[in-house]
């Protein structure tokens, strides 16, 4: 097992100490140099890529995802920005805020924000920037701002409330529904200012008196607040880290000198990481902010494996050189194989379809790699710099309690023992244990709810989640989303169509004229709209210049056009408005829905006080014209332009603005299912398709892919590492084994998450491909050496006390310093924070149990299949063997096919199938050739010995 | 129509160095006459108007009216208070009807907007629509309000009365009177100011800026065209633009006719319902 070429690489960091140390400094020296410098004076530099830093979800789609690139035109169509929302409630007063005081700080803070830089004024909704439309007199319909000034009296305070209490446009969305509160939505050119936004607007509020409270929520804040404390976040919590292994460390293994060197190699391999991330001008993003946090367990795993055997071995020979060359024969191979897998892992991650995980995923992978090669040079060449003298007594206190290794009688040792005996005589519970825990897995698994919501990032405390909570308590809901209706594009056939207005036409005395007009027309036109507006502008034309006796006729023509233009129209229709009102009824009765808003809305309520505000005119008129009209007298109000949220100018497309209570992505999903079902059931007129746009439903889209994806990538690493180890090991079994510990560890934390009802959302997803990373390392620890234990010991009653000796040690103190350096990561604000430390110490504690209880367990139960007597001379022998790596060697391609390439399963699969049949039939031939020899295993050992 | 704004120009150059020695005149002075040749021209007149309102993302409504206007002739008592109306009756700025007739888009054709402007109190207002068939009036509180949908407000089409402001002149241009006007009732309007150029020779205002409370231009009247019709310098086409939103709305004028003798009846509630055709057509 051991590698020759290991050795010279470690005998040559021995040697050169000074020089390998200096090139690790001067190498992450300028790779953090051309990360930094560019990010410093980024104008001095602009050929170079300076840090970027990214906090939109939205990036959790690529920007050609067809759902974003739909969402980004229909913002555009419609008018639609990201919004901030402002709630002002007043418990206080009985009344609420209205009252003189709490309008005149609102009407004040409305003044402010419209003044902020990147707020977009015109569409701000506040009770001074909103029209009312009611009775005037007798007869009389009056437009006016809904709350032009400050109210002067109490009286005039409770009337702006009842005013809007009558428009189903405000009710519900600035005005609660319990008369007591008052909502701003204030929309924002972009969304990554909402963070600045929201602290000029809190600086604000700090100036106001009296007893209201104010409460900033939406997605854009919570999404851009999220990004800003995530920084701060990682610039506490990752040191944190550090901290308490470097305690730990020094608790375990005594020596400063050696235990800085570990530190040394983490936080080197996490500033090249983050270095090289910035040069190749990715952006830092929520994943990505992430991968230190990553790197360095997974950087002092491979350190701790070392000092460990060197602080159990040093008084063996007390000679440094000595020692670490035995150390690194030991660990070199196990140690590169964990790195290796580690960060097959994680570069999987490069097949699941979303852009930052692929990201985070193969600069993971990077950073195990680097940690590797200085964990191999830098760690030797660390030991040269420590004089012999300060070593002497190193490990020494514990070597001379054991004398021999099996009766060490540290606390550590003698649980490790007592275990080890365990496993050995009561291997048959534990397998039962195990088989027990995994149906409960599986049970828990099958309740795991997949959701997320950006909001819920932030802890309950904050002021964030507060708002989100007191405001959707009482408004229609705080979370956006759209549902768009629109005609299905239809073949036009210009020719067809000017026959049709050439029949139409041909009484006129123009009849001649405007046929061969209206086929030059069809010869261009490739749209109805098209073909229409071409006619629009000739009749024009001809009316102004029109002769007395022709000027009824082209006027006629000129109206025909536009009889047929208005057609086109659907959104004036009333057919088409009734089933945006039953649409509307629908969304209500989910309860997710608290309140939408949409033309109809508009067209009911001037229609109402038209008809002297009369609740029974509250309706959908009965023709388009009486549509038309009512809809071009709420254009002579202030705000004409809010039609165009809800309807574009040619009345093709259709727009409900749907507040959501909740912005879960699994409430998102309810409603658009129960929208679809709607539809299917009640089909719409026109022919209608919908659509969804809007920030909540694109979390829907992007958290689809990251479960799907995070599960096809997880599968493709698991195969790939399984390939990697049954090639390692040379065996099938072997391979086999060493991927329990990490089945088992990930089937239980997912056990746990169903059971205890924690949502799956994006860390835990990740968190996934961790667990793969570190648990396997376990588990080829403990089975390389396992195996170098028994070549020597020959069976397995006195292998496994060795095994337990030093080996498990090492496993234990791993977990341990691992385990609890992250768990400061729980007092973390943010919830993907609380998570990663709660996951990383779980999966570290699961996988170190498991790898320390079901491995030997198993071994001891499967000893003869385990150990065979006998041993292929090559692999290509072994049947088994062969199998295990066709069929995940096979599958590893299958699964990254369909991922690249989109083909589907149903292609995929017979294909697969076959192949993994030829291959088993031509290695079950090769493994009957008479040059197959099965020889002894002692034979076998003895040569690598 | 730039090279005829630019024609204006000339001659203004031309003239205005004979007029240089004129009396100066005052900003009310400058303001009355601006006033007289925006709204008052002739006894009455009549035009057919295309409204085209562009967004901001270039998409286009049409909308095509006829709009007819007679003001009130002075009565022997304003001309015993002004006897400068002896000589020319036209310069009497007085109460006016305004009728709006709708020809298209199809569906609100034949809806009709009528004002009656005051100059005491507020405008009476009146739309009519027909597919409801229904007669509303409109409380004229607040006439800064959409027109229609376009970015003019019902107050450009009637004018805005010019004793709610004070006016200043700002600056004397070769070619303008740059006058500066305040509302002496600030909280009535969102501007807080608005600044003319006004055509020293023909008295056209050819621009008009509002600024917002924070001092920010954000809506700009031009004047695009100006034709000479039955011999008053009469705009022809103009634009109002929404630099807020990016929306602009341009007001093209044809047929225009001065002094066709319309009479006040037509003016009427009565006539909400049954357009006076006979005038309408052109």
């Amino acid at each position: 097992m051991e590698d020759k070429r290991g050795n010279k690489l470690v005998e040559f960091s021995l040697d050169h100490p000074k020089l390998v140390t200096g090139l690790m400094v001067l190498v992450t020296l300028i790779m953090a140099a051309f990360a930094a410098v560019p990010s410093i004076w980024p104008e001095k530099f602009p050929s170079l890529n300076s840090i970027k830093i990214d906090t939109d979800p939205e990036n959790m789609l690529r920007k050609d995802e067809p759902v974003r690139v739909f969402h980004d035109k229909m913002k555009k169509v419609m008018s639609i920005h990201d919004i901030v929302v402002l709630g002002v409630v007043n418990e206080k007063n009985p009344k609420g805020v209205f009252n003189i005081k709490s309008l005149k700080n609102i009407y004040e803070l409305t003044q402010y924000a419209k003044k902020l830089d990147g707020v977009i004024e015109v569409d701000l909704i506040a009770p001074s920037t909103v029209d009312n439309i009611e009775q005037g007199g007798l007869g009389t319909v009056k437009f006016e701002w809904l709350m032009p000034q400050p109210p002067k009296t109490e009286k005039d305070a409770i009337a702006v409330r009842d005013k809007a209490k009558r428009i189903p446009f405000l009710y519900g969305t600035l005005v609660s529904e319990d008369g007591r509160a008052i909502c701003l939505y204030i929309p924002i050119r972009s969304k990554n200012i909402s963070y600045k936004i929201y602290s000029q607007l809190m600086k604000k509020i700090d100036t106001l008196k009296g007893n209201d409270k104010y409460y900033i929520t939406g997605l854009p804040v919570a999404e851009d607040t999220f990004g800003v404390e995530m920084f701060r976040q990682m610039a506490i919590s990752a040191p944190t880290a550090m901290i308490i292994i470097f305690l730990l460390l020094m608790y375990f293994f005594r020596k400063f000198a050696l235990v800085i060197s570990p530190m040394i190699v983490a936080m080197v391999s996490a500033i090249m990481t983050m270095s090289l991330l910035i040069i190749m001008g990715k952006t830092v993003h929520i994943m990505s902010s992430m991968i230190p946090i990553f790197i360095m367990p997974i950087a002092v795993l491979d350190s701790i494996h070392i000092l460990s055997e060197f602080f159990d071995r040093y008084q063996e020979t007390k000679d440094r050189r000595s020692t670490a060359i035995n150390v690194m024969n030991t660990l070199f191979t196990p140690m590169l194989y964990t790195s290796l897998t580690t960060a097959a892992g994680f570069a999987s991650l490069a097949l699941t379809p979303i852009p930052p995980v692929q990201v985070f995923g193969l600069f993971v992978a990077f950073g195990v790699m680097m940690a590797w090669i200085w964990t191999v040079t830098f760690i030797p060449a660390s030991v040269m710099f420590i004089p012999p003298k300060s070593l002497e007594n190193y490990g020494a206190k514990a070597a001379s309690q054991e004398g021999e290794e099996e009766s060490d009688h540290s606390p550590l040792t003698v649980l490790l023992n007592r275990i080890g005996q365990f496993t050995y005589h009561r291997a048959g519970l534990i397998m039962v244990v195990v088989a027990l825990l995994v149906v409960i897995a599986i049970y828990g698994i099958t309740k795991i709810n997949i959701n997320d919501n950006p909001t819920k990032w932030f802890t309950k405390s904050h002021p964030i989640r507060v708002a989100d909570f007191v405001l959707n308590k009482h408004f229609g809901g705080t979370y956006m989303a759209y549902l768009l209706l629109e005609p299905p594009k239809q073949k036009f056939y210009p020719e067809k169509y000017a026959d049709e207005l050439i029949r139409e036409t041909k009484n006129l005395p123009i009849a001649k004229t405007v046929a061969k007009k209206l086929k030059e027309v069809a010869r261009s036109a490739k749209t109805k709209a098209d073909f229409l507006e071409q006619c629009r502008k000739y009749a024009s034309e001809q009316t102004d210049n029109a002769p007395d006796n022709l000027f009824d006729a082209w006027s006629s023509f000129a109206d025909l056009i536009d009889a047929e233009k208005q057609k086109t129209e659907i959104f004036k229709h009333p057919k088409a408005l009734k089933y945006i009102e039953l649409l509307q009824k629908e969304l209500l009765k989910t309860g997710i829905v608290g309140k939408s808003n949409s033309v109809v809305d508009i067209v009911k309520t001037v229609h109402r006080e038209l008809f002297l505000g009369k609740q029974k005119y509250f309706t959908i008129p009965k023709t388009p014209n009486a549509v038309a009209q009512c809809l071009i007298t709420f254009q002579g109000g202030h705000r004409p332009n809010d039609l165009w949220h809800f309807v574009t100018p040619n009345y093709r497309k259709g727009n409900i603005w749907v507040q959501l209570k909740s912005g879960d992505n699994k409430d998102m999903v309810a409603v658009a299912n129960t929208i679809d079902k709607f539809m299917k059931k009640n089909p719409p007129p026109f022919n209608l398709q919908h659509k969804w746009f809007g920030l909540t439903y694109i979390n829907v889209i992007w958290q689809g892919k990251m479960v799907t994806g995070m599960l096809q990538a997880f599968l493709g690493s698991f195969l790939v590492v399984l390939l990697m180890m049954t090639l390692l090991f040379r065996s099938a079994i072997w391979g086999l084994l060493s991927m329990i510990p990490l089945t088992v560890t990930i089937g239980a934390i997912y056990g746990i998450i169903g059971l205890v009802g924690k949502d799956y959302d994006m860390p835990i997803a990740v968190l996934s491909s961790l667990s793969l990373g570190l648990a396997v390392d376990y588990a080829i620890h403990f089975l390389a050496r396992s195996r170098m234990l028994y070549a020597i010991h020959k069976t397995w009653a006195n292998t496994a006390g060795p095994v337990f000796g030093e080996p498990a040690r090492a496993i234990t103190r791993n977990v341990i310093v691992v385990g609890v350096g992250f768990l400061p990561l729980v007092l973390a604000p943010l919830v993907p924070y609380k998570t990663v430390g709660i996951f990383i110490s779980s999966i570290l504690i699961t996988a170190g149990v498991g790898t320390l209880l079901i491995l030997p367990a198993m071994i001891t139960l499967l000893e003869k299949y385990v150990f065979p007597k006998t041993k292929p001379c090559c692999m290509v022998c072994d049947f088994a063997t062969m199998a295990v790596a066709i069929i995940s060697a096979v599958a590893v391609v299958a699964v990254n096919t369909h991922q690249f390439l989109a083909i589907g399963w149903n292609i995929l699969v017979p294909y697969s199938v076959s192949i993994i049949v030829v291959l088993l039939i031509i290695a079950f031939i090769a493994s009957r050739n008479e040059q197959c020899k099965w020889v002894n295993e002692n034979s076998q050992t003895e040569e690598t010995q | 129509m730039r090279t005829l704004i630019y024609a204006l120009f000339i001659s203004a150059i031309l003239v205005s160095s004979v007029s240089a020695g004129q009396q100066k005149m005052t900003a009310q002075q400058i303001v009355e006459k601006a006033n007289y040749v925006s709204y008052y021209q002739g006894k009455d007149g009549r035009a057919e108007v295309s409204m085209v309102i562009t967004d901001s993302q270039g998409r286009k409504r049409h909308r095509k009216f006829i709009i007819i206007r007679r003001d009130d002739q002075p009565t022997p008592e304003d001309i015993k208070k002004n006897p400068a109306l002896k000589k020319n009756l036209d310069l009497f700025c007085k109460e006016q009807q305004f009728y709006v007739y709708f020809l298209r888009p199809a569906d609100v054709a034949k809806m009709v907007f009528m004002v009656w402007k005051h100059l005491n109190k507020d405008d009476d207002r009146w739309l009519y629509l027909p597919a409801l068939d229904l007669v509303k009036r409109i409380a004229a509180t607040d006439k800064r309000t959409s027109f229609v949908g376009s970015d003019f407000f019902y107050e450009d089409v009637s004018g805005r009365n010019i004793n709610l402001d004070k006016h200043e002149i700002v600056k004397i241009t070769k070619n303008y009177y740059v006058l500066k006007h305040t509302p002496k009732d600030p909280k009535t309007v969102e501007f807080s100011y608005y600044i003319t150029w006004i055509h020293r020779q023909t008295f056209i205002p050819v621009r008009v800026e509002y600024f917002d409370k924070a001092g920010k231009k954000y809506r700009e009247y031009s004047a695009l065209k100006v034709d000479k019709i039955q011999g008053y310098d009469t705009v022809t086409k103009s634009q109002m633009a929404d630099l807020r939103t990016g929306g602009k709305t341009v007001l093209s004028y044809a047929s225009v006719k001065y002094n066709i003798g319309l009479p006040r009846k037509i003016f009427t509630e009565r006539y909400l319902r049954k357009p006076p055709m006979k005038y309408l057509r052109k």
